[in-house]
């Protein structure tokens, strides 16, 4: 009698290897002969077919998920081109945590490796992940305005602000923010052709709403010492060898009204 | 032996389609079942949807990726995060599967079929153990629908799984749609698997509709349930008595009252039969 462990060794194995491309179907992946003969045909169904019920569920339920991960990956390629992609990438990364949330968290490297076509598209994979990350990311209570006027201006500089954990920040190759809202509302006609050009993009949530934006040098330089927590002077300081004090100054005024007004900042905990 | 649940009544699965219409508080609903794993999340609408639907009725956790019958090590980080889910949302009790779900370091989230052996028995037997110890509670588990069988199992699936809550001391999930599919599938009689499961140990049963795909039965929650399966609920309730009851629908999910309806329809059901017992009784 053949092992639990290794029954269920070769089952696995008979499923990954069930993540052929969609278009061989016709012709299943052997099956080997071990496992065959420890599972019972009966009526219509012999062995083979019985096992190919799972692996088709397999590879059904998995592209299912990465699909709902990457509605606009989806929108970009069709359905079709994307099911070959997301199988192809199943077979490279199966999953390895217990929850289908994570399943698709290196698919953007993998289609960055692929040499994606269009190019964009590992790129679109990445804000599209990202937005899913802000999505279930730990709550914050926020940092609003009024919390601010209630501090005396003289202790403003030692202020330290802080983003909400449901903030990230994606460099791109490509006006990914563009892409992303015409693969939402498909028009007619060929698809528009886009042209690579950096774009920094910052993603978050506010509520339970997930928004991204394009954002200007200042912001990509000022966010990551956010993250850390950094008081308002320290902000200031790090864009001075570029800029005159108030320039500087003036500079990070302007975006921490934009901050509090999109909920980007936490309250520090009392 | 029995589980010692409480009995909630006639529930529904929480699903993201029906929050809107959940949260304007006319429907009326007995209890929910979460899908743990959607739930293992830090923070945003998951989290607060949870909080607000344990507001509205009581709560009750059912995992797809406990992997009870997997011969890889249990996985202590989600062993970790169950338990967490558990502190904070206080569920009435916490459920998953029986089967393996995956091998290897890799889940297939899928549910997968053991071979009804003692070695399997000694095996899922002994993770229970451990399992509830690490949860400091009882669980339940659920038989699954399955499409094959194997060769060398020497115990049919109800004997199997009878002989799991006996020697765990767990309890049964019976679902009723399941035993059905699996009946049909394997050419087994759903009737004697209800008969031969031992009656204190089912705490709770799930109703779900299935897909016909001409070969065999497919457990796709995406429908009604079957007359066929109402007739199995009938006999189940007979058999075992007031048991909390959910049902489930995962995919063409409609809209709320109609869940709702088919969780009524449950209730009507159950207590037709619990009033001829009693009159037959008197």
């Amino acid at each position: 009698m053949l092992p639990l462990r290794e029954l269920q060794i070769r089952f696995g194995a008979a499923l990954a290897a069930g993540l052929g491309e969609p278009d061989a179907a016709d012709a299943p992946a052997p099956i080997d002969r071990t496992l065959l003969g420890l599972v019972s045909g009966r009526g219509d169904l012999a062995a083979a077919p019985r096992i190919q019920i799972y692996r088709d569920m397999y590879r059904a339920r998995l592209v299912d998920v990465l699909r709902e991960d990457y509605p606009r990956v989806v929108a970009t390629l069709g359905d079709e081109e994307f099911e070959i992609l997301a199988t192809r990438y199943l077979g490279h990364h199966p999953s390895t945590h217990p929850s289908v949330r994570y399943l698709g968290d290196r698919f953007a490297d993998f289609v960055d490796a692929e040499g994606p076509e269009p190019p964009f598209l590992a790129d679109l994979a990445r804000l599209e992940w990202a937005r899913g990350a802000a999505f279930d990311a730990p709550d914050a209570e926020l940092l609003r305005e009024a919390d601010l006027q209630a501090i005396p201006p003289a202790e403003w500089p030692a202020l330290e602000l802080r983003s909400i954990p449901a903030c990230r920040i994606l460099d791109c190759a490509w006006p990914v923010h563009e892409i992303w809202a015409a693969a939402g509302r498909p028009a007619p006609g060929e698809p528009p052709s886009w042209e690579p050009r950096a774009v920094a993009i910052r993603v978050w949530r506010e509520g339970y709403e997930v928004s991204h934006a394009a954002i200007g040098a200042v912001e990509r330089r000022l966010l990551p010492l956010l993250e850390r927590g950094a008081p308002l002077s320290v902000l200031c300081a790090a864009l001075e060898d570029d800029l005159e004090p108030e320039v500087a100054a003036r500079e990070v005024g302007g975006l921490l009204l934009r901050w509090l007004e999109d909920g980007l900042l936490a309250r520090r905990a009392a | 032996m029995t589980i010692a649940v409480p009995f909630l009544g006639h529930g529904i699965g929480l699903r993201t389609k029906h929050f809107p219409a959940l949260w304007d508080g006319t429907a009326r609903v007995d209890w929910f079942e979460a899908i743990s794993e959607n739930f293992m999340v830090d923070g945003g609408r998951p989290r607060a949807a949870l909080e607000r639907a344990r507001g509205i009725a009581p709560l009750v956790l059912h995992g797809v990726s406990l992997s009870i019958g997997s011969t890889d090590p249990l996985d202590d980080a989600y062993l970790l995060a169950l338990g967490a889910l558990a502190r904070r949302t206080e569920p009435a009790w916490i459920s998953d599967h029986l089967c393996w779900s995956g091998i290897g370091e890799h889940y297939a989230h899928d549910l997968l079929p053991l071979p009804y052996t003692e070695e399997a028995l000694e095996h899922v037997v002994r993770r229970v153990v451990t399992v509830q110890a690490r949860l400091g509670r009882q669980i339940l588990l659920e038989n699954v629908s399955s499409y094959l069988t194997y060769t060398h199992s020497t115990l049919t699936e109800w004997e199997f799984l009878g002989a799991v809550a006996e020697r765990a001391d767990c309890g049964l999930l019976l679902d009723v749609n399941n035993v059905y599919v699996s009946a049909m599938n394997h050419g087994f009689d759903a009737r004697a698997y209800l008969a031969g499961l031992p009656a204190g140990r089912v705490g709770q049963i799930h109703l779900a509709g299935h897909t016909d795909m001409g070969t065999h039965l497919l457990d796709t929650h995406d429908g009604p349930v079957i007359d066929a399966v109402w007739d199995l609920y009938r006999q189940a309730v007979r058999r075992f008595g007031r048991v909390s009851t959910l049902v489930e629908w995962d995919d063409h999910i409609p809209e709320l009252d109609v869940v709702c309806a088919e969780a009524e329809r449950a209730r009507a059901v159950e207590a037709l039969v619990l009033e001829a017992a009693n009159a037959a009784a008197a």
